[in-house]
């Protein structure tokens, strides 16, 4: 299965704007070892780094509706040479890694079109946390990233598992956008008891609000793990 | 699952296939679907929902945008909006939709929500008798009264119809008239109909986002296809009746069909090649919703029915609703390869149809007046219906949703809709059904006229046995008798009984007799004339006696028994009695 969906993944090359959007973009994808890092080769510091158990490698799913700014997130979290200007809307789905003091993220970062929604079943078992992004500012759709939440909450690989979730209110900046608290309200995050959860509102454009999730999240796993 | 309240409330009706994204009750939106249009105004990916609001219906006419739950603009409009349609009008890029609002004789065009471009319908043609009427009023030849008295006689005699300001003017009080007619008499007089529908038409290719003719109905029974850019018009077609609701599918330049229900309870269907309908339907009651799925068209009429038909007007089927239709609207999803039709009804229900089955019903708190389906803000199944009480609902469709035919369907059972088997028809079959066709006239009287013989022949036997009593059974009133005959032996000698009953209530019948007529080369009968002792009603008195056949030849005959009275020749009653072959030999 995952095999066949390697052909989707996002290449973030200088010559990726245009190729993602249109069917013709799978051929662009031959070399597997640029897959890895998306981008730029993991270097052999970094691997060694994980072999001698310095940092420990999280598997993380990034999870929410299309157009929430799941990418733009990513992009944020690393570092500042390794990021990318230009973000279109990601094609099936693209692995990105980035650190923080202790731990080395690697993220799924799945996309959010409806077509496409049917994959994200297919990564949860190798997730240990998820981020899950909301676009504070479509209401509309509010009700969309519910029910996509409680499928996801429900599902077998999920639902028995004490996996931490951070939410991202994000784009916070908009005007119309709705607060974290009411935003955890239309989705009825109260009801989760059985797992770790923590909402922070972000402006993924500026970056404001990303670092206070990321070390709740690298809290969470520390405690995990011990 | 976790589900909140709302959810449980209103997940019943429609087998919790949609989200409830928004409702507000007091939009202040009073509108219908062919008013509602969604599109990508903005260019941005994000489809808007585009409203020509009615207002009050004289005042408040607005041209509403809504992005999301919010109102994003709203423009005033002049007049009563009839249609409202977002369509591509050129190849510029980004490539926007511009809005097309008609009301009354003009069609409004909208870009980027500004006022690009007005269209107003050519006039008609005036009545010349009218327009000298007025010119003499002009030069103060006539006075109103006169004036007045004129038009009534064109009006009643002349074919050509009158302008609506002599029709104004014909409906004054005399006080009022002198003012109108000092009002009026400069101007020159026009006669201007109305836009009563309007659609969309792709020139020449089938892209989503291809440049479209506007296509408008209009109450002079004509449908106008107009240039998308010089508003010129490409075509003009004309119909018996006015047309009320309107669908068009095709490409102008290529091949296209205009599916008009018009206000006289008929759908027409126009293709490319004529100006006149080349399909026709007629419908037993008015229609009020007109939508087409692929090659069929689905009507929503008065009676409450909802009836398909082919494109070529063919009835396929015809299913009673529970209450009457207030709108109609397709509900078509490509990516799911979904196609339905949504009917709003006025018991404040929703009720989705795959051809005639029920596949869902939503339940609505107020009766919804406006359906539209389709792609609103990023969510490609979204359902928006405005309410009576001009409320706003949008609801979207679960990804994972699915339609069953079967669910909640009443009706016929499936075995019913299993196609026989039917053999093919022959050339003999073929032959006889044609003939029958032609003469069917002639073969029914050839039969009426055999019947009536045939039941005056049965009648006249009938008569004639009764007059000669040739019946075993008399049913005179003094003796009424009943006579039965048993032939028992295998021949030469046969024992014949006869069983003798008087049918009488009370009264015993005496002196009878019994006399038996045969061929006599054939039988000898021991004693063909016996007398019978007095009947006591009810019982049965068997008769015997003995007949000999005399002949070898294996021949039998007829026995004829006569009860008779004494002292009157004719019999109370007769019977036949078949004889058996004789199965051996006399001796003699
Ligand atoms: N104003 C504002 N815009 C944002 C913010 N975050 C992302 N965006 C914009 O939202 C759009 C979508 O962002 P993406 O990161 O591509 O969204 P995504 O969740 O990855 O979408 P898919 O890959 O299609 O699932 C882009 O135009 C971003 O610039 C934010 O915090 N504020
Ligand atoms: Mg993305």
């Amino acid at each position: 299965m995952k095999h066949r969906f390697n052909s989707f993944i996002n290449e973030r090359s200088e010559d990726c704007v245009k190729c993602t959007i249109g069917a013709g973009y799978y051929s662009a994808v031959t070399d597997s070892a640029r897959l890895m890092v998306a981008g730029q080769p993991m270097g052999l510091f970094d691997k060694l780094v994980g072999w001698l158990g310095l940092k420990k490698e999280v598997n993380v799913l990034c999870l929410g509706l299309d157009n929430s700014g799941k990418t733009t997130i990513i992009n944020r979290l690393k570092p500042s040479n390794a990021q990318v200007q230009d973000i279109v809307p990601t094609i099936g789905f693209s692995i990105e890694k980035f650190k923080t003091s202790s731990l080395s993220f690697t993220v799924f970062d799945m996309s959010g079109q409806g077509r496409y929604r049917n994959l994200w079943e297919h990564y949860y078992k190798d997730g240990q946390a998820i981020i899950f992004v909301i676009d504070s500012a479509d209401q509309l759709r509010m009700v969309v990233a519910k029910e996509e939440l409680e499928t996801l909450l429900n599902h077998p690989d999920i639902k028995h598992r004490r996996i931490p979730i951070l939410f991202f209110a994000n784009k916070m900046d908009v005007r119309d956008a709705l607060s974290s608290v009411r935003v955890s309200q239309l989705l009825c995050l109260d009801n989760i008891k059985d797992k770790p959860w923590h909402i922070c509102a972000t402006d993924a454009l500026k970056g404001d609000g990303l670092q206070d999730g990321v070390e709740w999240l690298q809290d969470q796993i520390k405690t995990m793990r011990t | 699952m976790i589900s909140s309240p709302a959810e449980v409330k209103n997940g019943s009706g429609d087998g919790g296939r949609w989200l409830d994204a928004h409702y507000d009750p007091v939009a202040g939106l009073y509108t219908f679907s062919s008013c509602v249009d969604l599109a990508d105004l903005s260019g941005d990916g994000e489809s808007r929902l585009v409203v020509g609001d009615l207002g009050t219906g004289s005042s408040g006419m607005k041209l509403k945008v809504y992005r999301g739950t919010a109102l994003m603009s709203e423009s005033t409009l002049l007049d009563l909006p009839a249609g409202l349609v977002a369509f591509f009008m050129d190849l510029h890029e980004p490539r926007i939709p511009a809005v097309a609002v008609a009301s009354g004789p003009c069609i409004y065009v909208y870009k980027n929500l500004r006022p690009y471009f007005k269209f107003t319908l050519p006039g008609l043609e005036i009545n010349t008798l009218e327009q000298d009427v007025w010119q003499q009023v002009r030069e103060g030849q006539i006075d109103p009264m006169c004036l007045k008295e004129m038009l009534e006689s064109i009006r009643k005699k002349d074919a050509v119809p009158l302008s609506i300001r002599s029709l104004r003017f014909l409906s004054l009080e005399a006080d009022s008239m002198d003012d109108f007619v000092q009002l009026h008499k400069q101007q020159p007089i026009r006669r201007q109909t109305v836009i009563t529908c309007i659609g969309t038409l792709k020139k020449s290719t089938t892209d989503e986002d291809g440049v479209s003719c506007l296509v408008i109905g209009t109450e002079n029974s004509d449908i106008f296809v107009l240039d998308p850019e010089a508003f010129t018009i490409l075509s003009k077609m004309c119909l018996p009746a006015a047309p009320t609701l309107m669908d068009v599918t095709g490409q102008f330049d290529v091949e296209f069909r205009i599916t008009v229900a018009c206000r006289n309870g008929n759908i027409y269907i126009l293709r490319r090649e004529s100006n006149k309908p080349k399909y026709c339907i007629e419908l037993s009651s008015h229609p009020v919703g007109l939508v087409r799925i692929g090659k069929n068209v689905v009507v929503g009429c008065t009676d409450e029915s909802l009836q398909g038909f082919t494109q070529k007007g063919k009835k396929l089927w015809k299913i009673n609703l529970p209450a009457p239709v207030t709108t109609m609207a397709a509900m078509d999803l490509p990516t799911r390869g979904f196609q339905g039709v949504l009917v709003g009804l006025a018991n404040c229900e929703v009720h989705l149809y795959r051809d005639k089955n029920l596949l869902s019903t939503i339940k609505t708190p107020d009766t919804v007046t406006s359906i539209c389906f389709g792609r609103y803000g990023r969510e490609d199944g979204t359902l928006i219906m405005t309410t009576k009480g001009g409320g706003l609902m949008v609801k979207i469709l679960k990804r994972m949703a699915v339609f069953d035919d079967r669910e909640s369907a009443p009706g016929p059972p499936l075995a019913q809709s299993v196609r026989l088997n039917v053999p093919k028809k022959t050339k003999l079959y073929v032959d006889q059904t044609l003939r029958e066709r032609e003469n069917s006239l002639a073969m029914h009287r050839a039969f009426q006229m055999d019947l009536s013989r045939m039941r005056l022949a049965a009648a006249r036997a009938y008569v004639k046995a009764l007059e000669s009593s040739l019946t075993p059974v008399s049913s005179s009133l003094s003796e009424p008798l009943k006579m039965n005959a048993v032939v028992q032996g295998l021949g030469p000698s046969f024992k014949l009984t006869l069983n003798v009953q008087n049918t009488a209530a009370c009264r015993p019948v005496m002196n009878l007799t019994i006399s038996f007529l045969y061929d006599e080369n054939l039988y000898r009968m021991r004693n063909p004339f016996m007398r019978i002792p007095l009947l006591v009603p009810g019982l049965i008195y068997p008769v015997e006696t003995f007949v000999e056949c005399t002949s070898d030849k294996g021949i039998s005959d007829i026995i004829k028994v006569f009860v008779l009275h004494e002292g009157k020749s004719s019999p109370l009653l007769t019977a036949h009695i078949n004889m058996p072959i004789s199965e051996g030999v006399a001796f003699s």
